[in-house]
């Protein structure tokens, strides 16, 4: 072959990989984590569709106010979103009275927690962990796309515009009880532990919480929901084990009394 | 290496001039066909070539760099539909970021393809030549190249009796 067609060649080659390069710096800039089926319903559609299913929680669970459970709680989630470059949620988060060790995400950055999970916890660092995670499945809009494949854009708009509330209440258990693909934990995970870093928590309550349950879970508890939702296999917690922090990082321990916290559950 | 001598426009018949600017045009036709299976333009650039490179140099050429040109094209755009179809196959249909940016790439790709064939089978309307990027040197290597069969062949069959 002669070297002018060398030439043709890696000039060919040069332009292909210049136009990847061009469209993924512009997938970049444009800015969505990621172009899935969530795009279709909009950030004030989900919070209306989070509303309604707020409402039906104050209805059907109990919930912990005005002790300091929740006051520890609220100190977790200002450390969390101070550390947040951006959102376009306003989170709230909630204890829920519930022995089971769980906790779930609907819809406009609505998070819950069981009072199960803040007892079976060994310090707020872990339930900064699992809360983090679950704000990573809102940041990425995991839970409308699932609902997106469940329910479809147009019973959406229907359930907005004044839904059967027997439906909602089917929803919301599939919220709480269903659990996200693989892909899509991992990437809550790694959400979660870049937003630990920044806000001066150990990335490694993380793994260290979910490890715990799992071995405790080698005697089957029926509280353990939390392991059913999220089921952590070895690669994911290898995930959390190879995460590396910056070298100059120095984690912050929250001023709570986490005795006194758990005895006020 | 030989050479046939390159012919100049006024030497080119029109009909001749309109084949070589069909191998390219054809492929819009085929593109529209066969989306979104984008094979069917590759097949028909082979049919094409196969059907008319015995007509002159000149269309040989042409409807080679046109076929040539379709490979990258038609592979990277097969594989665009075999990732996209592996996506809807999947339950969560999440669409990546990489893969967005693989059909920024693929259509890009596309577009350029278009733009220069385009040019193309203006320039070989006109009787002109027109070497794409790498495909050009190889189509006119293999249309003008004076083979050692060509050179035997020149050789009068009839031949006078003394």
């Amino acid at each position: 072959m002669r070297t002018s067609t060398f030439r043709d060649l890696f000039i060919l080659l040069v332009i292909g990989v210049g136009l990847f390069l061009g469209g993924y710096l512009l997938v970049k800039k444009i800015g969505r984590s990621d172009f899935d089926l969530s795009f279709k319903v909009s950030y004030e559609q989900e919070e209306k569709l989070g509303n309604l299913f707020k409402d039906l929680i104050w209805d059907q669970f109990p919930t912990e106010k005005d002790n300091a459970a929740d006051s520890a709680l609220q100190q977790i989630k200002d450390r969390l979103i101070k550390a947040l470059d951006t959102t376009a949620y306003r989170y709230q988060f909630t204890i829920i009275k519930n022995e089971q060790i769980n906790a779930f995400t609907i819809p406009g950055g609505n998070i819950y927690v069981y009072s199960g999970l803040m007892k079976a916890a060994e310090s707020p660092e872990e339930v900064a962990a699992v809360l983090a995670h679950e704000m990573g499945h809102a940041e990425k809009r995991h839970v409308v796309t699932k609902l997106m494949k469940e329910l479809s854009v147009t019973a959406i708009v229907t359930i907005l515009s004044g839904g059967d509330p027997s439906t909602l209440t089917q929803i919301l258990r599939s919220i709480i009880g269903n659990t996200f693909d693989r892909e899509q934990e991992s990437k809550a995970d790694q959400f979660a532990l870049e937003l630990l870093e920044k806000a001066k928590i150990s990335p490694k309550s993380l793994g260290r919480f979910f490890e715990r349950l799992n071995e405790k879970n080698l005697d089957y508890d029926e509280n353990l929901e939390i392991l059913m939702t999220h089921p952590h296999n070895d690669k994911r917690i290898d995930q959390v084990r190879k995460y590396k922090t910056k070298n100059d990082f120095k984690p912050e321990p929250f001023q709570i009394d986490w005795k006194k916290v758990q005895g006020s559950l | 290496m030989e050479f046939y001598p390159l012919q100049q426009p006024e030497e080119i018949a029109e009909r001749e001039k309109e084949d070589a600017m069909g191998a390219y045009l054809m492929m819009f036709a085929a593109v529209a066909i066969g989306l979104p299976l984008p094979i069917i333009n590759l097949i028909a650039s082979v049919i094409y070539y196969f059907i008319n490179r015995k007509k002159s140099k000149f269309i040989h050429f042409h409807s080679l760099q046109a076929l040539l040109s379709n490979i990258p094209t038609t592979l990277i755009n097969w594989v665009a539909v075999i990732w996209g179809v592996t996506i809807f196959l999947r339950e969560d249909w999440v669409i990546t970021q990489e893969f967005w940016a693989y059909l920024i790439f693929a259509g890009a790709c596309t577009f350029l393809y278009f733009i220069i064939s385009i040019i193309a089978a203006y320039k070989a309307r006109q009787g002109k030549m027109y070497y794409f990027l790498l495909f050009g040197k190889i189509a006119y290597e293999v249309a003008y190249r004076v083979k050692p069969a060509d050179a035997q062949s020149t050789e009068p069959v009839n031949k006078p009796p003394f």
